[in-house]
């Protein structure tokens, strides 16, 4: 069994996983990211409200409104030159009752204490009047100018892209059983490899107690919290402008309407908490009560169909604020319970564990010469900007409600720093089969030019018929 | 972008759109295109491969690709323009297309949407459980069976007793599978009974009063989990799951323009003769009324055609303004949606609809206190029932009733 020996190894391919991985590549460590689903993704990462947060309503002083904010900041820095999409929406804290009327002054001052200056109370009036489809029960709103709505997907997979330019490598299908650590190298088992490596980051997401036992005993517990999401089509998108946020209760956290990057509009999420680490399934009874309160909030939803619904896992601990630390001696960092906030967050995250290394152990604080940094250039998703199918790309749209072109389902497969290996690492790198039909039009198609290209495969051989 | 570039656009190449293509053409008029968003023509038809059309067209059965093929011969003049996306449709007869060189633009004297219709998947019906890969529509398998040659699963269960999905049960014996079950929600089949006899034959149960609870597996179909009559659950394993039935208008295009759409559906209203509020544009076929068989809508593409070539020449002044036809309670959509005047003839109109739930008594057409018409019906929701040559007065709301058997 031959063994590879790393500066950094990264276990988790989520978003902040991918961030991390970054980080470190780009500092000049040999960093290798490993991954138990099939792509990047797999986890709680998956299934979010991809707001780019401000951090207006976190709790201030903590770890999560820094990371936020450094995560924030970093990512308007480099959209850019990733071609990552920003759609400038701003967001409103719509207050529904006189209860939460009364507490708007309260989320002023706090977004003012977080530094969101330009938070500001408006009167029932301008909110109707910006917000046109909202039911006029709404009382009045908190602008929040500069909460934003980014592709959650095609950022981790930039960060890894970047990351892999610059000497990283990643692993998928790869569960990291336990490990051992010698005083210089950790050395993990995977049950088919030892993989070793001097400085380990967990990054496990809703499984972070557990990977955090190879280590240490974890000072916290991972408490899943399931949140039910509902896509509509994107003909729902035009009735909002901005995103409308509910006014936290202690009892309730409400639920969130906003449009995706990708055109469609969101309704979600539901806050349950659950003991299955993995499992996260949609449920009948919460959806129809999320339409109900949809309807309520927005009455011209009610003639709109849904694209998709999805549920996701949020790896929540008893604690309010992140769970990062590193244990001196060990080589070993813990990045755990980052609830809701990681797509926003990553970046920040990621610069916090990276001078946390440098604080912790000193031997590790170089690891080389910095990496030149490649930009990859990621393909255009976002429903504002100007895709393939509309700057011709020489092939045929194959997927109809997306508009997804062939050039670009052969390209997602075919590009060699991460390339789509399975049919959901296909979906999120090109929206393909994402839309209102669910594949009706397109899924043979799209079976026939991913043959012996993912897995598991969409479809097999017919049987011989003689 | 002055100029007008085709007399006549029409959006898609179903029975439909062929229809209205060909009746366009007999007319003489040269300058039409017929555009396709897939690389073959034919709509649905083309990968549907049981001999269900043709009968009313070419009284005998054929094919869906056979019939498709025997229409195009029928109109050697008409071109179609495949790999054609139409992308949006602006007043003044103007259609922005995508096709592999890019977008552009054109304008039509006249637009005929002809886009057709889908089944509604299983995220559309907010069926609970996990998103495994496996499950899949009726559209979905005969493609994947007969353009592809490829296999999905081995053992399915069909969701949805219509006549489509009995189709579902055709195509996969073609592929020598025998799906696990049929399950259905209400206590009988949707299609004609007659068609359990098939599903007999191949020894396939249909559950009724049956509803999905769970579905499972991470990443391929493992089981699904079943409610019958609200009490009973039973987990049935299988690798497939086919989502038949309940379709729904493919109209995208239409629904994010300038038409005014029925608002519970999102269907572009159209009068008697097929117009919608823009009088410069028709919609016509399963797009409309979601969904008739193949035959139907052939016969209604040519009578829309025609009214069409009557327009362009100038034998038809139409009025801008229509009237709403008002469905009551238990009625699904109805076609037309509008009434509007012409100076063609007296003003009449044949009525089409379909229930929401099986029905067994009459339906009336009013005008105020006035009944157009009334005629006694046993209908079932999948089931197109028509009332002919109805006269009405101009510029007054018409209401279509159920009326309950004591």
């Amino acid at each position: 069994m031959s063994e590879a020996r790393w500066d950094v190894i990264v276990i988790g391919g989520g978003v902040v996983g991918c961030a991390v991985t970054r980080r470190f590549a780009l500092a000049g460590a040999k960093t290798l990211l490993l991954e138990r689903g099939r792509d990047i993704l797999s986890g709680a990462s998956k299934a979010n409200s991809a707001i780019l947060h401000t951090g207006f309503d976190a709790p201030p002083g903590s770890l999560e409104v820094a990371c936020m904010q450094a995560g924030y900041q970093e990512y308007l820095d480099i959209h850019t030159r990733l071609n990552l999409p920003v759609l400038k929406t701003a967001a409103l804290v719509v207050a529904w009752t006189e209860e939460q009327l009364a507490q708007l002054d309260g989320i002023v001052s706090k977004a003012h204490e977080n530094g969101v200056d330009d938070a500001r109370q408006i009167s029932r009036q301008d909110l109707l009047g910006r917000e046109t489809g909202l039911s006029t029960t709404a009382l009045g709103a908190v602008e929040v100018p500069r909460e934003y709505v980014i592709d959650p997907w095609s950022a981790p997979l930039a960060y890894l892209k970047q990351a892999v330019r610059a000497g990283a490598g990643y692993q998928f299908d790869t569960e990291v059983k336990s490990g051992a650590f010698d005083g210089e190298y950790w050395h993990l088992d995977t049950g088919q490899q030892r993989i070793s490596g001097r400085l380990v980051i967990n990054c496990t997401g809703t499984n972070g107690d557990n990977i955090e036992q190879i280590c240490r005993k974890p000072g916290f517990e991972i408490r899943p919290r399931k949140g039910q999401f509902l896509v509509y089509d994107k003909s729902a998108s035009a009735l909002i402008n901005s995103i409308i946020l509910p006014v936290p209760t202690a009892t309730t956290k409400g639920v969130v309407l906003t449009k995706t990057i990708f055109g469609n509009l969101l309704l979600g999420p539901t806050a349950e908490e659950q003991q299955d680490r993995n499992i996260a399934t949609v449920e009948r009874e919460m959806l129809d009560g999320l339409i109900a309160t949809g309807i309520e909030m927005l009455p011209g939803l009610a003639g709109h169909s849904v694209t998709a619904t999805y549920a996701g896992l949020r790896p929540a601990t008893q604690f309010k604020d992140y769970q990062i630390s590193a244990e001196p001696g060990k080589n070993w960092i813990g990045v755990n319970g980052i609830r809701s906030t990681g797509l926003t967050a990553a970046l920040g995250i990621a610069a916090h564990v990276q001078r946390l290394c440098g604080e912790t152990y000193s031997d590790l604080a170089n690891f080389g010469p910095a990496a030149a940094a490649e930009w990859p250039v990621m393909p255009v998703l976002a429903e504002h900007e100007k895709r393939a199918y509309q700057q011709g790309d020489g092939t045929e749209i194959v997927c109809h409600c997306e508009r997804v072109t062939r050039g670009e389902i052969e390209a997602a497969l075919d590009e060699s720093d991460v390339p789509a290996r399975s049919l959901g690492g296909l979906r999120r790198r090109t929206r393909v089969m994402m839309g209102r039909c669910n594949g009706f039009y397109c899924s043979a198609r799209v079976a026939e030019l991913t043959q012996g290209r993912i897995s598991p495969p969409l479809a097999g051989h017919e049987k011989d018929q003689s | 972008m002055s100029s007008v570039d085709i007399d006549v656009a029409i959006v898609g190449s179903g029975p439909s759109g062929i229809a209205a293509a060909t009746a366009l053409s007999k007319a003489g008029f040269k300058n039409i295109v017929v555009y396709e968003r897939e690389t073959n023509i034919g709509g649905i038809p083309r990968h549907t491969h049981h001999p269900s059309f043709g009968l009313r067209v070419f009284k005998r059965p054929m094919s869906g690709p056979k019939f498709i093929a025997a229409l195009v011969r029928r109109c050697p003049d008409v071109r179609f323009e495949t790999s054609t996306t139409i992308t949006a449709l602006r007043p003044g007869g103007v259609l922005e297309l995508a096709s592999a060189s890019g977008l552009r633009t054109i304008r039509a004297r006249h637009i005929i949407l002809a886009t057709g219709a889908r089944e509604t998947p299983r995220h559309g019906r907010m069926v609970p459980g996990l998103r495994p890969q496996g499950v899949i529509t009726t559209g979905a398998l005969q493609q994947y069976i007969y353009s592809a040659q490829l296999l999905p699963f081995e053992r399915p269960v069909i969701v949805g007793t219509e006549l489509v999905s009995f189709s579902a049960l055709w195509t996969l014996r073609h592929a020598g599978i025998i799906p696990v079950a049929m399950i259905e929600t209400g206590p009988r089949i949707s299609a004609y009974r007659p068609a359990t006899l098939f599903a007999k034959a191949m020894g396939v149960p249909i559950r009724y009063n049956t509803e999905i609870t769970d579905i499972s597996g991470i990443e391929t179909l493992t089981q699904i989990t079943t409610r019958t009559r609200g009490i009973k659950t039973a987990t049935i394993p299988c690798d497939g799951l086919i989502f038949s039935g309940c379709f729904t208008g493919e109209n995208t295009v239409a629904a994010a323009s300038h038409l005014s759409l029925n608002a519970s559906n999102r269907i572009p209203l159209v009068d008697q003769n097929w117009i919608t509020s823009d009088p410069c544009v028709s919609a016509i076929g399963n797009a409309i009324h979601p969904a008739d068989m193949g035959d139907q809508c052939y016969l209604e593409g040519a009578k829309a055609g025609a009214y069409v070539a009557q327009l362009l020449a100038g034998n038809i002044s139409l009025d801008k303004a229509f009237s709403e036809i008002r469905r009551g309670e238990g009625i699904k959509m109805t076609t037309p949606s509008i009434l509007r005047s012409d100076i063609f003839g007296e003003p009449h109109f044949d009525l089409s609809f379909h229930v929401t739930a099986p029905f067994r008594g009459a339906v009336r057409i009013s005008q105020g206190e006035q009944v157009l018409n009334e005629k006694s019906i046993n209908g079932l929701p999948m089931r197109r029932i028509t009332l002919r040559n109805n006269r009405f007065a101009t510029g007054y709301p018409v209401d279509v009733s159920l009326i309950a058997e004591n």
